[in-house]
């Protein structure tokens, strides 16, 4: 079997509905196997080049006032029951999104927000009329950015369905659909099978940008429910899986030592691959005495973060030189910024952070933290209870704090409960990664912080944006550069200087502190099959749970074991 | 039926539904109370997977609406209990469309093989040894023996579950560490899935009968000990009668009557026991449904799990005492 077979992980426990398949209701799994070998996207955007790859989908064009966009699709692709995939099952797809009233429906609300229309010309062209102009719509809806994006569905089988509650699953009937390479075989809470479809529409196909030359090499898939990090460690150990969802340093050496075919995304120390979300501390600039930039700014001279590395993350990963995750579509921003002087040291300066608190009429009290009116100056980071990284570096965090004068403390929050006071404002400091959003541009994580977004504490800010409550002159003049940025083609050469005029009010604000790149420690076993994403064999990223994994599976070559 | 009058059998079930109905209210009321809603808890989670989630407000705001949750609190309760009447509890939340009850037929089966067997077990276990330890005639060592076993005794069911864990799963490898069947095994009847369900039972029966079967030996050892110095047993002695007989006949037969009822009145204890282990073995009972809908806040499968435990729990209560003064016929409610 394991020649035939490859074998991945799932994190996050049961899959509790294993034989719903309808991805727009949210909370149904799809990272179960399905958008990783079932559904095949429009295109795919290489993390290592920043550039959008095609799929199903060969361009996507928009009129130079960025409002009209024209998708052309591969000829020749069909769904897995023979039926022809084209211009009909997108607009279909679209149109349902657009008809939903209630806009709840998976990526409902997005295509509203942009699409006033949408319209086949032809059986492999589709044209979008948007609201405004979006340089991102191709970027943000159709490339797989981070993890999934909107799936098309096959309008012979969807027409006149509930799009709420059809389940998609008829083994009879071939449900669920696809167009890609393998047919899901059998789904339960734990494991989920795949065989390739040898009648698959790309079985003569050659793509070479995304490593496809006819039917990958694999006849068999398996998503496995795996549970612990102990267990993933023995099976990975055994050589039973052959790609493991996030493990931590300790987990990968001790696989290592028993299967020394395993292998990370750098060969050696630190083995990892940074993760899109960048993780910072965000401070609640509404209230008090967190409202004054000068006591932000101490607490990112006194925090260490070198040290926060070497603790919390075993030496895993690097300080963040700027709020974006450091790929290489966005090192032209990142050169920008650090070189007009706005990045923040590795090491503590704790004398140049006491000093600004003590320049705000703080004094060292006899309980050796500053105090003023009575009151000690403390702080109170909360953690998601669900994300021990987190917790590690607000741990370290605290005690570099506490030794500076300020009494900190972390409260670990259960998830939901988390999310909420972070939204609503019930926070004096969480540790979070809020800056989420730019791959291969700046806008999109930049957006987040602008004024439009803030709202006054106890009322629910949107998706997390500017849920630090950042506002005032600083933002304003920021939220109007980050406007116009918002209407640029992506790569026009404006970008770059307009976003480090922007980022100085943000630093200055300081209203979170980036603090390190998000590493995943994404193991792949090389005894059976050969070709896993590498930094040097970097087609693109390792991320074995996205969208982007057809990509990957065309690439896997037996090992010959 | 013998010993139970109308009025009796109508007023304990008036009880038994005024039970219901508190505990149907408290359901309700509290997992609102704590903050945030099924729908933001949704919105979290999905923001966990993508890094967030453009619109949330927009899809919160439809999903609330489609779940009438920004209906007024007292149109909620009104639904809720006209669904309860009917035992439709709705879709869940965190797993739409899946009917609750879908889940909890899926998850009900374990939790009652569970309990059934631990159940059986430390009641059997621990009214054995209590008898032992009373009896005479039982050689010095076993009693010497069987205090040391339970040593579990004043130790939670989950602590004694961590304990099992380290030492059988982790340490020495011997049973699964979580689970409720093993990877790879298809669901079916077949011995191979048996096995492996027996397998993946032992250490959560483990867990619930070490710290369970303590308290039954030990009042029925006090039970005994009172049975023991009445006539009819110093007439059973002094008619020669085989001590094994007289033992089980005379002494345990009397001795287990107020156990059972002891049985009835802690079974609300047991569930609880048994939810809590299921957690920490990640068992696919009720236990783990409810805690995974705690987490979710997902409040249809937290009621309609919540209330069928509530339910077999006060039935199993309500039946035992309707048959009570059939298994100790001193007992009737007649006359009264």
């Amino acid at each position: 079997m394991a020649l035939t077979t490859v074998i991945f992980d799932i994190d996050g426990g049961n899959v509790t509905s294993p034989t719903n398949f309808n991805w727009m209701v949210p909370g149904t799994a799809r990272n179960q196997g399905m958008h990783q070998a079932v559904w095949e996207p429009l295109f795919i955007l290489n993390y290592e080049t920043g550039k959008i790859m095609p799929y199903l989908g060969t361009e996507f064009t928009s009129n130079e006032a960025l409002d009209v966009w024209t998708l052309k699709l591969r000829d020749g692709v069909k769904w897995s029951d023979g039926e022809a995939y084209n211009a009909d099952d997108v607009v279909f797809t679209v149109q349902l999104l657009l008809n939903d009233e209630t806009a709840s429906l998976g990526e409902a609300a997005n295509m509203q927000q942009w699409v006033s229309s949408v319209e086949k010309v032809d059986d492999l062209t589709v044209v979008f009329n948007l609201k405004a102009p979006n340089p991102r719509f191709q970027l943000d809806y159709w490339s797989v950015r981070i993890w999934g994006g909107a799936i098309i569905l096959p309008e012979h089988v969807w027409a006149g369905q509930d799009p709420f509650t059809f389940t998609y699953y008829d083994p009879e009937k071939g449900w669920p659909l696809g167009t890609g390479a393998y047919k899901l075989t059998s789904a339960s809470e734990t494991r989920f099978t795949y065989e390739r479809n040898d009648d698959w529409w790309g079985k003569d196909a050659s793509i070479p940008e995304l490593g496809i030359d006819g039917l990958p090499k694999p006849k068999y898939l398996v998503w496995e429910v795996t549970g612990s990090e102990e267990n993933k460690v023995q099976l990975g150990s055994s050589g039973e899986l052959d790609s493991i969802m996030d493990v931590t340093l300790g987990g990968f050496e001790a696989m290592v030592g028993n299967n020394p075919n395993i292998i990370g995304w750098v060969d050696g120390m630190p083995y990892v691959w940074f993760d899109p979300c960048p993780r910072q501390l965000s401070f609640n600039t509404a209230v008090a005495p967190w409202d004054d930039k000068n006591l932000r700014w101490a607490v990112a001279h006194i925090i260490d973060r070198q040290q926060i590395i070497d603790v919390a993350y075993e030496g895993t990963t690097i300080p963040s030189q700027t709020m974006f995750v450091e790929y290489g579509g966005l090192l032209d921003v990142i050169s920008g910024i650090t070189a007009a002087g706005m990045t923040l040291s590795t090491t503590a300066d704790v004398e140049a952070g006491k000093a600004l608190i003590e320049g705000a009429g703080w004094a060292m009290g006899t309980s050796g933290f500053y105090e003023k009116d009575g009151k000690t100056l403390a702080i109170e980071i909360q953690t998601h209870a669900a994300f021990i990284e987190k917790q590690r570096i607000a741990a370290v965090v605290v005690e570099q704090l506490r030794s500076a004068g300020i009494d900190a403390s972390t409260r670990n929050v259960e998830g939901a409960t988390w999310d909420d006071n972070k939204q609503n404002g019930n926070y004096s400091a969480v540790m979070d990664w809020d800056a989420c959003g730019s791959i291969n541009e700046p806008w999109n994580s930049m957006n987040r912080f602008t004024g439009q977004f803030a709202k006054p504490v106890g009322e629910r800010v949107v998706g997390g944006n500017n849920h630090v409550r950042w506002t005032g002159a600083d933002n304003d003049a920021y939220s109007a550069i980050i406007e116009k940025i918002g209407v640029l083609p992506l790569g026009d050469p404006q970008i770059v200087p307009m976003v480090v005029e922007a980022y100085k009010y943000l630093y200055d604000a300081m209203p979170f502190i980036p603090v390190t790149q998000a590493r995943k420690l994404v193991p792949f076993d090389t005894t059976y099959w050969t070709g896993w994403p590498t930094q040097a064999n970097n087609y693109n990223h390792p991320a074995t749970w996205w969208m982007s994994t057809h990509q990957i599976i065309h690439n896997l070559e037996p090992a010959g074991n | 039926m013998k010993g139970i009058t109308l009025g009796y059998f109508l007023r304990r079930l008036g009880i038994f539904f005024l039970t219901i109905w508190i505990a149907a209210t408290l359901i309700y009321i509290i997992p609102r109370m704590a903050p945030g809603d099924p729908i933001t808890a949704m919105v979290s989670r999905m923001s966990q997977q993508a890094g967030y989630i453009e619109n949330s407000d927009k899809i919160i705001e439809g999903w609330k609406k489609r779940f009438g949750l920004d209906d007024p609190w007292y149109i909620q309760y009104g639904r809720y209990l006209r669904n309860l009447a009917t035992l439709d509890f709705g879709p869940s939340i965190a797993l739409f469309p899946t009917p609750v009850k879908e889940i909890v037929v899926r998850a009900l089966p374990w939790t009652l093989g569970l309990l059934i067997v631990s159940i059986t077990l430390f009641f059997f276990i621990g009214n054995f040894l209590g008898a032992l330890l009373a009896w005479k005639k039982t050689p010095a060592f076993v009693r010497f023996i069987i205090p040391i076993t339970m040593v579990f005794t004043s130790v939670p069911a989950i602590l004694a579950g961590l304990i099992l864990l380290y030492v059988f799963a982790f340490k020495f490898n011997i049973f699964p560490s979580i689970g409720s069947y093993g990877r790879g095994v298809q669901p079916g009847w077949d011995w191979g899935f048996v096995q492996s369900v027996l397998w993946h039972g032992m250490l959560p029966v483990i867990s619930l009968v070490v710290v369970t079967f303590g308290y039954w030996a030990l009042g029925m050892r006090g039970m005994m000990i009172t049975v023991e110095g009445e006539d009819y047993m110093t007439l059973a002695q002094a008619k020669g009668l085989n001590p094994f007989y007289s033992l089980y006949r005379y002494m345990i037969r009397n001795a287990i009557l107020p156990q059972i009822t002891s049985l009835a009145l802690t079974l609300g204890t047991s569930v609880g026991g048994a939810i809590i282990v299921e957690y920490l073995f990640a068992y696919r009972g009720m236990g783990t449904a409810i805690f995974t809908a705690i987490r979710n806040q997902d409040y249809p499968v937290i009621q309609g799990g919540t209330f069928l435990l509530v339910v077999t729990t006060a039935l199993a209560v309500f039946i035992l005492d309707m048959l009570y003064p059939l298994i100790d016929p001193r007992i009737s409610h007649e006359g009264r």
